[in-house]
């Protein structure tokens, strides 16, 4: 017998010694009981759904928490960037910095006259 | 070739819960056994399994026969929530390293059969959790290793490969019990 197969043998013969996983009383009425609760959530309409799917979310990013704790952080992130996004541009044109004019950025200047002094 | 669920995950999926009882009799059990084997606790694998069942129920209706084969589906989901609940699992203390079966250590005589499988559970859970996998479904669904290769996905290769130093790592953790498992 090869290694292998007498690993195989022996771990098979090994395995067989393990006591057998029962599930506990009213575990297969559970798995029903979600069954049930799946069909009553699809019945609401796909409103319901979303909504379940909205609560899944948050709570697998803020466990615990109700749903509007998730939402309001979110909007008020949102929020945040939008504001800083409007007042960006603003903060360019003070510093005489404009992505509109690519023209006037002279990154390489000090390069360009070495090439012209060799 | 017919996949033998395809019929009651349809049904299922379209409201009738005669076909989700029977999908729930045919497949509970023997997700358990995995699940129980690859978590180490009862309440998690049930946990576990409930929650294959409950993404079951919301793909049912979407559900293609014909793309894959439905258990190989359901093995594969059932695998991925192991793995995630593993992972979430907070590192265990060094002091737990004390509990690591030792041969040289452990009395071999008067081990009745609940000790050993105790032996024989925890030098599973020491494996790492690919390997574990991998003789789990080999073993306790007496799958081909073509379709544990697929439910894990990964080549046939890969999975002998697993399997073979899986086995190879296990033996060597149990080799203090051979007198117990026997030598065949």
């Amino acid at each position: 017998m090869t290694g292998e197969n007498s690993d195989r043998d022996f771990v098979d013969r090994a395995l067989r010694q393990l006591p057998h996983a029962t599930p506990s009383s009213g575990f297969e009425a559970a798995l029903l009981a979600g069954y049930d609760a799946w069909k009553a959530e699809r019945k609401k309409g796909p409103w319901a759904a979303i909504k379940a799917g909205l609560r899944r979310f948050s709570e697998t990013i803020w466990p615990g928490a109700p749903l509007w704790v998730p939402a309001s952080a979110l909007a008020v992130a949102l929020l945040v960037g939008a504001g800083v996004g409007a007042a960006l541009p603003a903060a360019g044109e003070q510093s005489g910095f404009s992505l509109e004019q690519p023209g006037s950025f002279t990154l390489f200047a000090s390069d360009m006259t070495l090439e012209e002094d060799l | 070739m017919h996949d033998p669920d395809a019929d009651d995950v349809a049904k299922a999926g379209q409201g009738d819960r005669a076909a989700a009882a029977r999908l729930i009799g045919r497949h509970a059990p023997k997700l358990l056994t995995v699940a129980r084997r690859m978590l180490g606790a009862q309440a998690e694998a049930e946990d576990a399994v409930q929650e294959v069942f409950l993404r079951l129920w919301t793909h049912a209706a979407r559900w293609q026969p014909g793309k894959a084969k439905f258990e190989t589906w359901l093995y594969r989901v059932m695998l991925n929530q192991c793995y995630d609940r593993l992972r979430r699992r907070p590192a265990a203390p060094l002091e737990a390293a004390d509990d690591v079966a030792d041969g040289a250590a452990l009395p071999d005589a008067g081990l009745d059969e609940g000790k050993l499988g105790q032996e024989i559970g925890r030098a599973l859970d020491e494996l790492p959790e690919r390997q574990k996998a991998a003789i789990l479904l080999c073993h306790f669904r007496e799958l081909g290793n073509i379709e544990a290769a697929e439910i894990m996905g990964i080549s046939v290769e890969a999975l002998e490969s697993l399997l073979a130093r899986g086995r190879r790592s296990l033996r060597a953790r149990l080799e203090h019990l051979k007198g117990f498992v026997g030598d065949g």
